[in-house]
């Protein structure tokens, strides 16, 4: 195993060079540089980088994981960023419009202008970056999985989770402040070789082919694979909310969010939008693999270790740790942007908000702000052990409470009020933890989410209706930006 | 903008449509296998293969209502 774990250290080494590559160049004035890289990406790049973004360690291990551990339900996560692609094909184009036309850089510079309210937008960006610690938490787990399984479990759970959030921290704070297009090349290159080489090996090594695979499937596997699957209430009504509720939050994340301000033209977000479905087919390919493992591993391994689990045991030793390599960059390089994110939001859009700072304090800041919130999320991996995938659904319950305030506040309904938008998120948020911390992530067979976020709509409508006479002029002049203007908005500016 | 917004309504109904409706009604079952694959995975592996195809469409009509805008 030393090759593996020479292999992990020169993979983790080079990437960090990469990154300090790029970072090098940078001046320290350049976070908003970064933030938003002047609107220029053409369609081809936003989508090179958002498949890098989108698709991580959750894809390479936590998707078999689940596969493995609950069966059916897996298939949500399918779903989940289609209709979340069919949602953005208009969503971030007029985002866009509005973040050209008034200058946004972030997901609260949005809010904030859109309900003419400082405040509201220090509090959005305050608890999306906290939101985001659950995500940097995934990409935790994601690591220490690995070491976990290339140390054959001499490295406790616990030791390899610490490991995990040093090697994290130490390349975020020092390859620099934002990945460049090589490291997201080299991660994604690696992610689809190595993924599509174990789905193609996988059949023809243990079953024989992927014909006598379905069949054992069939045999032995039978409705394991459907809905609700290994779960107890995971069932059709589960899967129909999940999806809606995911779907819906998933461009609340605020890096996500972030691409809308990243694209040259809104022609670039709807090219994006037809093509980005094209990467669900690797997710297809890593579930089928995850069903796999029930028959060929037994049932006692712990989910998030399946897929590394197999590689060891499927391929020679080389390409495994070509393999473990490729893992570790999908933790890796999209977690980058999302602690940088968390880490800005907290420096530009809290910190200097309340009191105006230097861009070069800022950017110190930010950096500075690395260590802690990867701590954080780090204190939260240790606390709460879980598969990835109840991770990830978890930050989905809280992010999606953003959607009323951000798109139906923000794109369509001008009678909606901070006042509104404020009470909505906060009873979304209220009713996420009551539910979850009572052991009910599913409500009258709903996503717990989902019942969090119909609340939410109801009480950001009512609300709004009640103090619709406190609407500012400055909010009518947002929806005029998009909807009353003869010419056409992209132009205005 | 009214056009284009109910196409782009149309396209989310489809493809939101196939993936939670194409279960609900039918697939979310073992067998028949359809193209030797058990009939869940058959319908999974292909509405991700369906859905550029209806957001391309989409992008097509989009394109052809407002063909100046947006550049």
């Amino acid at each position: 195993m030393g090759i593996v774990i020479a292999a992990a250290v020169i993979g983790v080494a080079l990437l960090t060079v990469l990154g300090m590559a790029s970072g090098a160049r940078e001046s320290r004035s350049s976070l908003a540089g970064w933030l938003v890289n002047r609107r220029n990406m053409g369609p081809w790049l936003v989508w090179f980088l958002l498949g890098t973004e989108i698709y991580t360690a959750f894809t390479f291990q936590g998707l078999a994981g689940y596969a493995y551990a609950k069966g059916g339900p897996v298939f949500y996560n399918v779903a989940l960023n289609d209709v979340a692609y069919s949602l953005g094909f208009m969503i971030l184009p007029l985002i866009w419009i509005l973040g050209k036309r008034f200058r946004y850089v972030t997901q609260a510079d949005f809010v904030a202008g859109r309900y003419q309210s400082r405040a509201l937008g220090m509090f959005v960006a305050l608890t999306t970056a906290i939101i985001m610690i659950a995500y940097i938490d995934l990409n935790i787990t994601g690591l220490g999985a690995i070491f976990h399984v290339i140390s054959h479990s001499r490295l406790s759970v616990m030791w390899s989770d610490i490991l995990g959030f040093f090697v994290l921290a130490t390349a975020v704070y020092v390859g620099g402040i934002r990945g460049n297009a090589w490291q997201s090349v080299v991660k994604d290159v690696f992610m689809i070789v190595a993924l599509g080489a174990l789905f193609l090996v996988f059949p023809y090594h243990e079953f024989h082919g992927f014909g006598p695979m379905f069949r054992a499937f069939g045999k032995d596997l039978g409705p394991v694979m459907t809905l609700p699957g290994k779960t107890k209430n995971f069932g059709l009504l589960w899967l129909v909310t999940t999806v809606l509720m995911t779907g819906m939050g998933q461009w609340m994340w605020p890096q996500w969010f972030g691409v809308a301000y990243t694209a040259r033209s809104p022609r670039s977000l709807k090219i994006q939008a037809v093509f980005m479905p094209v990467y669900q087919l690797v997710k297809v390919a890593v579930i089928i693999v995850g069903f796999g493992a029930l028959l060929v591993l037994g049932t006692h391994q712990n989910g998030n270790d399946v897929i590394v689990i197999l590689a060891r045991r499927l391929f020679s030793t080389p390409f495994f740790a070509f393999f473990v390599v490729a893992a570790i960059f999908a933790a890796l390089v999209p977690a980058g942007p999302i602690i940088m994110t968390s880490a800005s939001l907290l420096a530009k859009n809290v910190w200097a908000e309340h009191r105006p700072q230097s861009d070069a304090r800022i950017y110190r800041a930010t950096k500075l702000l690395v260590f802690p919130l990867t701590f954080l999320a780090l204190f939260l991996a240790l606390g709460a052990p879980s598969l990835l995938v109840a991770i990830l659904l978890v930050a989905y319950d809280f992010i999606a409470q953003l959607f009323p305030a951000i798109v139906i506040g923000g794109l369509f309904w001008r009678g909606a009020t901070k006042y509104g938008a404020f009470w909505g998120m906060v009873a979304g948020w209220a009713a996420d933890a009551a539910l979850l911390l009572t052991g009910h992530g599913v409500v009258g067979g709903m996503n717990a989410g989902f019942a969090a976020l119909i609340l939410n709509g109801a009480v950001f409508m009512i609300v709004s209706l009640a103090t619709s006479k406190r609407i500012s002029p400055a909010e009518h002049q947002h929806f005029a930006v998009l909807y009353e203007t003869h010419e056409d908005p992209a132009r205005t500016v | 903008m009214r056009t284009a917004m109910r196409n782009w309504l149309v396209g989310v109904g489809l493809v939101a449509g196939l993936y939670l409706l194409g279960p609900v009604i039918y697939f979310n079952r073992v067998y028949p296998f359809i193209l030797g694959m058990p009939a869940i995975i058959f319908w999974y592996a292909l509405v991700p293969v369906l859905t550029p195809v209806i957001l391309g469409t989409l992008y097509l009509t989009d394109r052809a209502q407002n063909p100046k805008g947006d550049e």
